[in-house]
């Protein structure tokens, strides 16, 4: 059924209502987090549009605070998988122990079993771990021995992997990083942000407690209305343009990015890049999608989906260059 | 008188030889022979062994004759070439030839041995054999005095100069010129045939002033198509600032833009009616907003004011600020 003007602007108050609590949460995590904006907006973008979340930076810019300040201040179950070389599935999705007072075998539930997860170092562990995790991301439901079970909703997994240290790790596949919504690259805080971890660390006394300001129910209610956000069909042309340039350049006179792109983004590119912009469009409060909802999302849904050949990696060319080349050849509506 | 007799008996017995007709003594069966143009070749020189068989007319369809299969060499001799096997002759005698070019590198007499032909019937049953007679060929060596000293190689001989040498260039050339010469006719009597329209160039301003008054006399949003007249009226602008500033405006989103104009001062001035237009389109083109007529009318007032205050003061058309203008 077609939106007509009326139902937008009633749809943009129900949300300007309803995505109030985007700044409680930011204004409590901000007790603690010291800068990282950037990041908490996307982890926000991720619960919101019911995705998740690659997260990529050096070791210590309060990854895990982020996540576990998140889960504190909605109120939800935190759980933290350190990924090693020797971890297994079991380990992270539960398995079936022998219970001899009983004389049966139980259900032991793995740490997957929580809202938000922090898969830490997600290459470190070999593939039959990461495709545990990962096929736990996407249906949403484990299964043990012959048992099924549901996830907890908000689930949210967020995984790390450091950049650097590179050898006996096990590089997450194209098929499995595709099922990321958003690959997030965090940076070094500025000096100022700097300055004030320094104090707050050093100061214990100084550290506040995240209280929660909202329920996990909160969070369902708002993803429902994420999917209600209008998204006019020029729009919806921008982003198959954006995706589309990624696969065939030369039909957007980028016939240069032609040999760097190995592969460019799949469909399920085109429905993160829309729900994610929408994600964006609803904590921004509005209740329809702009163009620059879409650009702004946009390096982080499709980063990790252009893949790159041998020659751009040569001339060390980035799927961010590549990114910024087609964004500023494709027009905006 | 016995004596007489056997004489006589003997006569009588050689009489029916002497008086058959000529006819009777012609050849009644197939004969091969081996001949060479020369027997005797210095190393290296070539001779020619013709092989022949004779066939009589009358058998030659009942009989067929199996030519000797000679290897690439033979004792002392090297093939060279050999020909196909041609047929010859008349009514009487069919002849039928092979013709081998050999070659010998050894010097002495040597032999070039004896050829079998095979006489097949017409079921190809093997019914004789016939054989040539070795011909000999004495293969001799070039005298060397050796009491001379040894002579120094003979520089590359210069062939004589030959036009005919030359045949395959100087046509390709004369070929080429007048596929040249074609081409340059073919354009300049093209050139000719297609009579100069002169391009109109118009300036940024002027181009996007008319495409204002265009939209303006077209009602687009008299005529209900809000979202049309705000996205024609945005394309305007942006069209203008990337011909008249160079600012790749199209591809900006509003935001962008607006922070972008920053460094141009003169567009800069204008920002607020900017993002006001800017503002009310987006909100027409992705929200279904539906403006009024007043918010409609101000935003074109405002797009001419923008066009108005950042025309350039010389309209000289100096190419940057120049575009050719669209059918």
């Amino acid at each position: 059924m077609e939106n007509t003007s009326s139902d937008i602007r009633q749809l943009n108050e129900k949300i300007h209502q309803a995505s109030a609590f985007v700044d409680l949460l930011n204004m409590e995590l901000g007790k603690v987090i010291v800068g990282q904006k950037y990041m908490v907006e996307r982890l926000l973008i991720g619960l919101l549009a019911q995705g998740h979340v690659l997260l990529e930076g050096v070791p210590g810019l309060a990854k895990t605070l982020s996540i576990k300040s998140l889960s504190s201040a909605i109120n939800g179950k935190f759980s933290r998988i350190q990924f090693t070389p020797d971890l297994l599935p079991a380990d992270v999705i539960g398995t079936m122990i022998y219970n001899q007072q009983r004389n049966e075998f139980m259900v032991r539930r793995g740490p997957i079993f929580a809202n938000f997860i922090l898969a830490d170092e997600i290459n470190r562990a070999p593939a039959k771990v990461q495709s545990a995790l990962l096929e736990a991301m996407q249906e949403r439901q484990i299964t043990i021995g012959d048992t099924t079970f549901k996830l907890d909703e908000p689930f949210l997994v967020l995984a790390t992997q450091n950049p650097i240290e590179q050898e006996g790790t096990y590089m997450l596949p194209e098929a499995q990083v595709d099922r990321f919504m958003l690959k997030v690259v965090i940076g070094y805080p500025t000096k100022e942000e700097e300055r004030h971890i320094i104090r707050q660390n050093l100061n214990p006394q100084a550290t506040p407690e995240i209280r929660p300001v909202i329920q996990p129910s909160d969070i369902m209610e708002a993803r429902k209305l994420v999917r209600e956000v209008y998204m006019d069909e020029k729009i919806e042309k921008y982003i198959i343009d954006i995706v589309f340039a990624t696969r065939n350049p030369e039909e957007y006179k980028l016939q240069k990015l032609k040999p760097l792109i190995a592969y460019g983004g799949s469909p399920r590119a085109s429905i993160n890049l829309a729900l994610a912009a929408k994600a964006y469009a609803f904590m921004k409060r509005r209740g329809y999608v702009i163009p620059e909802d879409v650009r702004s999302i946009c390096f982080d849904v499709m980063r990790h989906r252009v893949g790159l050949t041998y020659e751009a990696e040569a001339e060390n060319v980035t799927s961010e260059n590549i990114l910024s080349e087609i964004l500023n050849a494709v027009e905006v509506p | 008188m016995y004596r007489q007799k056997i004489i006589i008996r003997l006569f009588l017995c050689l009489l029916p030889g002497l008086i058959l007709p000529g006819t009777m003594l012609a050849q009644t069966a197939p004969e091969v022979h081996a001949g060479v143009d020369t027997t005797n070749i210095r190393i290296g020189e070539q001779v020619k062994l013709r092989l022949t068989a004779t066939i009589p007319a009358a058998q030659f369809k009942d009989i067929r004759l199996g030519f000797p299969v000679l290897p690439d060499s033979l004792d002392h001799f090297e093939v060279v070439s050999r020909s196909s096997v041609d047929t010859s002759g008349d009514d009487q005698l069919k002849v039928l030839g092979q013709t081998f070019v050999l070659t010998s590198f050894d010097s002495g007499h040597w032999d070039i041995p004896a050829m079998r032909f095979e006489v097949l019937q017409s079921n190809s049953a093997l019914a004789d054999s016939l054989f040539t007679l070795p011909v000999g060929i004495d293969v001799g060596t070039v005298a060397v005095d050796t009491t001379k000293a040894f002579k120094p190689i003979k520089s590359v001989v210069t062939a004589p100069w030959r036009i005919w040498d030359y045949w395959m260039e100087i046509t390709g050339g004369m070929l080429l010129v007048l596929i040249i010469i074609g081409i340059i006719w073919f354009l300049r009597t093209r050139k000719k045939s297609i009579p100069e329209v002169p391009t109109p160039t118009v300036t940024p301003y002027e181009l996007a002033t008319q495409q204002l008054q265009a939209l303006k006399a077209e009602k687009v949003w008299e005529n209900g198509d809000i979202k049309g007249y705000y996205t024609r009226l945005t394309d305007i602008l942006r069209t203008y600032f990337e011909h008249q500033f160079g600012i790749a405006a199209l591809e900006q989103t509003s935001e962008e833009l607006l922070q972008n104009i920053k460094p141009v001062t003169k567009l800069n001035q204008q920002r607020d009616k900017l993002r006001s237009i800017l503002s009310v389109a987006d909100l027409a083109k992705f929200a279904k907003l539906q403006p009024s007529a007043d918010e409609h009318l101000s935003s074109m007032q405002k797009a001419e004011e923008i066009l108005e205050w950042t025309r350039p003061k010389s309209e000289e058309t100096s190419g940057e600020g120049v575009v050719t203008q669209e059918a």
